[in-house]
């Protein structure tokens, strides 16, 4: 994608003005021509009634010399058939016709007058002669037709008309007549207006073209900057939600990659080092992707799509594409200041068959799955999207979801946390499970994505809420963990059934709230406000996935949390990574000074149990202990 | 930019003849009755013409000077053309001149001319009578037998 809108090759704009100039000159011709037609036919229209009056006066002076056999001679001799041939003649004399005469050509071949219908002072006498203006006078002789005579060189005549009379198939007179110069010129003001209207047309549409060329040209490259990401220069989210309807899912591969801790760059070295980053992360893309074939636009803070060209038979070259772009970018020293870099990560997830999703979003939504995927893997990887994976999901739009809320197949399952010294039950966590139409069994991480930020999440909690008072009720020796989305806790339906759960069921002391602990529930204050009043009413407070994201101790002690659960991840690398280990230590002494007490989670071996049991951790939680169990299973699901 | 309209009106100006008669008065028809007249008399009398013309407007002056030598008095001429009414006492003897006339009919009448160039249907017409060529032993080119009359 052009990075600047210069006007690199001008060459571009005199294309489309030549095609318009030449358009115009092609038109000015047909113009012109039109122009020669219609001169034509309106002279045709306006002399052809004259043309006829003047034949039926050759018709009639020709009637007057049936009988005669030498016409020239007999109308000299006999001035009564003068007067009337001059008679007839005058008839055709109007404000148009300036003269009516006939002519003989003598022997020695010059025409003479025989009569003429002008008044007395310009009246030619009979037998004067001639001189004729064009030799083209002669060709009636020949063509024995009448004959129209245009004059260029006559100021005062425009055209002459001239008919045969015949005797014995010879041209022996001629009547002719001549227009006055006044008629053409009334015609020829007709088309200078026409003319005149069709240059003034010409040029405002010749304007108009060449203006809304220029106009597309601004357009396109305004609009080309208006779907442009200022600070990295791929495509923006304006770019993506005015093209995505017209994306044919069949000529590409989708992959949404976004780059790991980014959060953590921002929080370190400022925002700054982070614009740079994300920059320089987007100008590696630009650098691979191939120009006029693959797509990159920013559609989040670090969060990129890339639109990947492919070939339906042969993902290959376009896989190839992004994990070129994922090593570029792990290979690359991201500067922070002259002689310091670090290394930056990207987790991509990828959708390797859009056109088996009916609509773009739904294409785009797997490939958001396949990355919350390759994040929950520990991120800087490449995960594909498994359509056999996640069939369930696949099947399971919101209205899917909104079923299984009606229709009760919401379930919880429950975890065992054990007292770490004496591997004694302690507590519960409730995990969401739904069942889908198949009887399978589908997982949080393959619902979230789906209804991250919708009503429906905040439903599903009430469900999960009140299945837990059930159980809660049934068992009243059981403590039960509850996870809870930062929005539920400034929500007022929620926070009013746990209100009614301690007050009424006075099941708050058995009921653990776990709450993620993000930026954004950090920085409101209902929430604080929310947390410390639940706290008030007997819950337990529970901070999950503690050091995986979001960890911020000042707000710990600012909403007096009750535990910390660290995050598994942190837990499973604790034996070979020794800031895994520094970081849980340091998170212990923490919190045992602050008198906040731990879980670690993911615990899932005999060895990782030592270490934590070393380092003081009060309670664990992991395979190691037992499994997820249904509800009916609670007490008797076998520890593994 | 205003010293480019100036220099576009004084342009317009210089070359105004060619396309308008606005600016000076039209005078196409004298030029073509000169061009005609200078033919006539030149063939009329193998010299050198100094024609006189009776009550000669400024135009004619300005047109007739560039082919021919203007005469100021008829005695001084050896070529009247007679364009305008003009009483026939006010010209002088018809010895060693000769007469033209742009009248058909003063040419039919008046002996004094032997010839004349007249607009006919608004075209211009030449006659010569073949008398009075003789009489002032004129011998035309061929070229204008076509205009001789021989009443």
């Amino acid at each position: 994608m052009g990075h600047h809108f210069t006007i690199k090759k001008p060459w571009y704009f005199l294309i489309p003005v030549l095609i318009v100039g030449s358009i115009l000159a092609l038109l000015l011709i047909a113009t012109l021509r039109l122009e020669k037609n219609v001169e034509a036919k309106i002279v045709e229209i306006s002399t052809s009634d004259v043309f006829s009056i003047a034949q039926n006066n050759a018709t009639y002076i020709h009637t007057l010399l049936k009988e005669s056999t030498h016409y020239v001679n007999d109308i000299r001799q006999n001035p009564a058939l003068q007067k009337q041939i001059e008679k007839s003649l005058r008839t055709l004399l109007t404000p148009n016709i300036k003269y009516a005469y006939l002519l003989y050509k003598d022997a020695k071949g010059v025409f003479r007058f025989l009569s003429d219908a002008s008044n007395s002072e310009e009246q030619a006498f009979v037998d004067q002669k001639f001189d004729i203006d064009s030799p083209q006078w002669l060709e009636i002789y020949t063509t024995k037709k009448p004959l129209l005579l245009h004059h260029t060189l006559l100021h005062q005549l425009s055209m002459s008309y001239l008919i045969p009379i015949m005797y014995e198939n010879d041209v022996t007179l001629i009547l002719a007549i001549d227009f006055s110069i006044q008629k053409v010129e009334t015609i020829n003001q007709l088309i200078t207006t026409m003319q005149y209207s069709i240059i003034v047309v010409m040029v405002v549409i010749g304007l108009s073209i060449l203006f809304s060329i220029i106009q597309a040209v601004r357009f396109k490259a305004v609009r080309k900057t208006a779907f442009t990401d200022k600070l990295t220069n791929v495509y923006n989210r304006n770019y993506l939600q005015k093209y995505e309807d017209f994306i044919n899912l069949n000529d590409y591969i989708i992959a949404t990659l976004d780059i790991d801790y980014f959060k953590k760059v921002n929080d370190s070295y400022g925002h700054d080092i982070g614009d740079k980053i994300l920059k320089q992360v987007a100008h590696i893309i630009l650098l691979i992707i191939r120009n006029h074939d693959d797509i990159a636009i920013r559609y989040g803070g670090e969060e990129f799509l890339i639109l990947v060209k492919t070939n339906r038979n042969d993902h290959l070259n376009s896989l190839n594409v992004v994990e070129r772009i994922f090593l570029a970018i792990q290979d690359h020293r991201f500067y922070i200041s002259n002689d310091e870099y670090i290394n930056i990560t990207v987790s991509i997830g990828v959708n390797l068959v859009p056109n088996k999703s009916r609509t773009f979003k739904e294409a785009f939504k797997l490939a958001d799955i396949a990355l919350y995927n390759a994040k929950n893997k520990g991120r800087n990887t490449i995960e594909l999207y498994d359509e056999n994976e996640n069939i369930a999901h696949t099947h399971f739009s919101l209205n899917d979801i909104k079923e299984a809320i009606e229709e009760k197949r919401i379930q919880c399952y429950y975890q065992k946390i054990v007292d770490t010294q004496t591997r004694e039950l302690a507590r519960y966590e409730a995990l969401l499970r739904i069942v889908d139409k198949h009887h399978m069994m589908v997982t949080p991480d393959q619902i979230l994505p789906t209804i991250k930020g919708t009503f429906i999440l905040r439903n599903i909690t009430k469900e999960v809420l009140s299945l837990c008072r059930e159980q809660l009720l049934l068992n009243s020796n059981i403590m039960i963990n509850v996870n809870l989305n930062p929005q539920d806790i400034i929500d007022d339906s929620i926070l009013s059934i746990l209100k009614t759960y301690a007050l009424h069921d006075n099941i708050a002391s058995r009921l653990g709230l776990e709450i993620t602990e993000t930026e954004e529930i950090s920085n409101k204050n209902d929430a604080k406000k929310n947390l410390l009043m639940l706290k008030s009413l007997g819950y337990k407070i529970f901070i999950d996935d503690f050091g995986s994201g979001y960890s911020n101790f000042i707000y710990l002690a600012e909403i007096q949390t009750d535990y910390i659960k660290i995050d598994g991840t942190i837990i499973q690398k604790i034996l070979d990574d020794k800031i895994s280990f520094l970081l849980v230590k340091n998170i212990v002494a923490f919190a045992k000074e602050a008198r906040i007490q731990v879980i670690a989670e993911y615990v899932s071996n005999e060895a990782i149990y030592e270490k934590i049991k070393s380092l003081g951790i009060e309670y664990s939680q992991g395979f190691l202990f037992s499994i997820p169990c249904d509800s009916t299973n609670i007490f008797t699901c076998k520890d593994i | 930019m205003k010293k480019y309209l100036l220099l576009l009106t004084l342009l317009s100006y210089s070359v105004a003849e060619t396309y308008t008669f606005l600016v000076k008065p039209y005078h196409k028809e004298i030029e073509l009755e000169a061009k005609i007249i200078s033919e006539i008399a030149h063939a009329s009398l193998g010299t050198e013409v100094k024609l006189f013309i009776p009550n000669i407007s400024e135009i004619e002056k300005e047109v007739y000077a560039a082919h021919f030598t203007l005469s100021q008095t008829c005695e001084a001429s050896n070529f009247v053309f007679v364009n305008k009414t003009v009483e026939h006492e006010s010209l002088c003897g018809t010895s060693n001149r000769l007469f033209f006339t742009n009248n058909y009919r003063k040419l039919l009448s008046d002996k004094t001319y032997y010839g004349a160039l007249f607009w006919n249907k608004s075209r211009p017409n030449i006659v010569f009578i073949q008398k009075r060529l003789e009489a002032n032993r004129i011998t035309l080119p061929q070229a204008f037998a076509p205009f001789v009359e021989n009443f």
